[in-house]
C-alpha cells in the first residue's frame, strides 16, 4: 500500500514539476512580450496555450548534431548531468502537512522526509553545474568552454552566500528538516513566516532571492550562456532534445528554488490564521507562494541588464559574503537573546 | 575629444536595490499598457494613394489598354522586371504591347515605371501581398497586370497633383 502511495505521491509531484516548467517556458515568452508592449505567442491553441507542447514536437524532430571532436560521451551526460539534479530535488520539498484523501491517509505531500533535506536540496543543486561545464568542455567549441568556465565560477563565488543564508533559515528554526522549517513557521500567525523575523528574515529572503538567481544561471547571472558575448555559452553545439533537456533542467531548477525559498522564508504551505488548514488548501497556498517568485525570475530577467562578470565576482565575494556572514552572526544573537 | 561627465552615483542609488525595485515597477507597468503589435494577416496595414504597391497596367474606360508599348517604362527599371514586346493595332494608337510582364520578384516597387510612362498607362496599386510556390508564377502577365483605371483612381489623381508642382 504505502508502495502505491508512493507512486501516486510520485507521480503528482513530477507530472507538477514538469507541467510548471512547460508552463515556465510559456510563460516567460508571454510575460516577456507583455513588458515589451507586444502580444507573444497566440497562435497555437487558444491564446497560444499550447506552444510548449508545439515547442516540444519541434525539439524532437530537429536533426541531432554531434560536433566533430567533441568528447561524445560528456557530451552526452552534460545535459543529463544538468537537468537531473534539479528534478531529484523536488522530493524533500513539502507541499502540504498531513494528507487524506477518499480517507486514505497519505501522509506528508512530499517524497520523502529527510533529515537533511535541506542539505539534499543544496548538495545536489550545486551539482547541476556539472553538467554545464560538461556541456561546455566536451562540446569542443572556445564559446562553450568560456560559458563552462564562468559557470564554474560563478557557483564557487555563490553557493557561499546561499548556503550561508540557508544556514540562517536552520539557525533560526533548529532543524534542517525542511518539514519542521515550515512547521515552525506554520503557527497560524504569518508574523512567524521567517521572512518577518526582523531585520535577518529580510536581508536573509533578499540575499537568499538574488543568490538563486546566480544559482540557476537565470538573468542577470546568465553569463554561462550570455548570448551577445558567447552565442549560446555551454549549450551553443547543443540541438534538439539534448538542447530542451537544458532548458528543462533550468526550469526544473527555478521551480526548486521558488519552492525552496516559499519553504525556508514564506512558510512553505502554511495558511495565514488557518493553522491546520485542508490539504488543499496548504497546497493552494504552496503553488501561490511558489508562483509568485516564479514570476520573480521572468520579472527580473525582463527587467535588469546583464551584469558584467567581474561585477558579479565583487558582488558574490565582497559583498554578498560578508552580508551573509553578518546576518548569520546577527541570527545567532537574535536567538540566543530570546 | 569628447569628456563624457559622468554624475556621481548618490549613495541610494549606488545600493541598487532601490533603483532594481523601480525597474520592476516600470515592467509591471508597462505589462498593462496597450500592445503595438499588429497580427499581420488578419490586420493588415492601412494602405492609401500613397502607397507605392506593386505596379499595375491602366485599362481605359472604353475596354483597351493605355499602354502605348513605347518602352519607355521597360528602359527606365532598374532592375530589368519589365518584359514589352509589341504588335500593331487598329486603335488610332497604332501600336500596343502584345506581351508585357512584370517579373514580380524582381521589381523592387521603385515606382520608375510610373514615373517613365507618358501616357499614364502604368501605376503602382496598393497591392503589397506577393506568395506563390513557383518562380514562374510571380513573372505577371498582362491578364494579371490589368486594371480597370477607377481602381487606380486615387493614386491617378496623387500622381497627377505630385507632376503638377514641377
Ligand atoms: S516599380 Fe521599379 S522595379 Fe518595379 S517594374 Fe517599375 S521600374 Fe521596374
Ligand atoms: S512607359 Fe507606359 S506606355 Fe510606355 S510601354 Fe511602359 S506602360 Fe506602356
Amino acid at each position: 500500500m504505502s508502495f502505491v502511495i508512493i507512486l501516486i505521491k510520485a507521480s503528482l509531484i513530477y507530472g507538477g514539476l514538469l507541467g510548471t516548467a512547460a508552463a515556465m517556458t510559456l510563460a516567460e515568452r508571454k510575460i516577456s512580450a507583455w513588458m515589451q508592449l507586444r502580444i507573444g505567442p497566440n497562435r497555437v491553441g487558444p491564446g497560444g496555450v499550447l506552444q510548449p507542447l508545439a515547442d516540444g514536437v519541434k525539439f524532437i524532430f530537429k536533426e541531432e548534431v554531434t560536433p566533430d571532436g567533441a568528447n561524445k560521451g560528456l557530451f552526452r551526460l552534460g545535459p543529463i548531468m544538468a537537468a537531473a539534479p534539479a528534478m531529484l530535488t523536488i522530493a524533500v520539498i513539502p507541499f502540504a502537512g498531513e494528507t487524506t484523501i477518499f480517507g486514505i491517509d497519505f501522509g506528508l505531500l512530499s517524497l520523502t522526509d529527510l533529515d537533511i533535506g535541506l542539505l539534499f536540496v543544496l548538495a545536489l543543486s550545486g551539482l547541476s553545474v556539472y553538467g554545464v561545464i560538461l556541456g561546455g568542455w566536451a562540446s569542443n567549441s572556445k564559446y562553450s568552454l568560456l560559458g563552462g568556465l564562468r559557470a564554474s565560477a560563478q557557483m564557487v563565488s555563490y553557493e557561499l552566500s546561499l548556503i550561508m543564508t540557508a544556514l540562517t533559515v536552520v539557525a533560526l528554526s533548529g532543524s534542517m528538516n525542511l518539514r519542521e522549517i515550515v512547521e515552525v513557521q506554520n503557527t497560524g500567525n504569518f508574523l512567524d513566516w521567517h521572512c518577518f523575523t526582523p531585520v535577518v528574515g529580510q536581508v536573509g529572503l533578499i540575499l537568499f532571492v538574488i543568490t538563486t538567481f546566480a544559482e540557476t544561471n537565470r538573468h542577470p547571472f546568465d553569463f554561462a550562456e550570455c548570448e551577445p558575448e558567447l552565442v549560446g555559452g555551454f549549450h551553443t553545439e547543443y540541438s534538439s532534445m539534448k538542447f530542451a533537456l537544458f532548458f528543462l533542467g533550468e526550469y526544473c531548477a527555478m521551480t526548486v528554488m521558488a519552492c525552496l525559498t516559499t519553504v525556508l522564508f514564506l512558510g512553505g504551505y502554511s495558511v495565514p490564521f488557518w493553522e491546520d488548514a485542508p490539504w488543499i488548501v496548504q497546497v493552494g497556498t504552496f503553488m501561490t507562494k511558489t508562483a509568485f517568485f516564479l514570476f520573480l525570475f521572468i520579472w527580473v530577467r525582463w527587467t535588469l541588464p546583464r551584469f558584467r562578470y567581474d561585477q558579479l565576482m565583487n558582488l558574490g565575494w565582497k559583498i554578498f559574503f560578508p552580508i551573509a556572514l553578518a546576518n548569520l552572526l546577527l541570527a545567532g544573537a537574535v536567538i540566543s537573546l530570546s | 575629444m569628447v569628456v563624457v561627465q559622468r554624475r556621481e552615483l548618490t549613495f541610494w542609488e549606488r545600493i541598487y536595490l532601490p533603483e532594481i525595485f523601480r525597474g520592476l515597477a516600470i515592467t509591471f507597468k508597462k505589462m498593462f499598457e496597450p500592445r503595438v503589435t499588429r497580427q499581420y494577416p488578419e490586420e493588415a496595414l492601412p494602405t492609401n494613394e500613397v502607397t507605392r504597391g506593386q505596379p499595375r497596367l491602366v485599362v481605359k474606360d472604353d475596354g483597351n489598354i493605355a499602354c502605348v508599348s513605347c518602352g519607355l517604362c521597360e528602359a527606365a527599371c532598374p532592375a530589368y522586371a519589365i518584359t514589352i514586346d509589341s504588335q500593331e493595332t487598329e486603335r488610332f494608337i497604332e501600336r500596343e504591347p502584345e506581351r508585357f510582364e512584370i517579373d514580380m520578384l524582381r521589381c523592387i516597387l521603385c515606382g520608375f515605371c510610373e514615373e517613365a510612362c507618358p501616357k499614364e498607362a502604368i501605376f503602382m496599386s496598393d497591392e503589397l501581398e506577393l506568395a506563390n510556390t513557383t518562380r514562374q508564377g510571380l513573372v505577371y502577365d498582362m491578364k494579371q497586370l490589368e486594371r480597370p483605371a477607377s481602381t487606380l483612381k486615387p493614386r491617378i489623381d496623387y500622381v497627377r497633383r505630385i507632376n503638377d508642382r514641377w
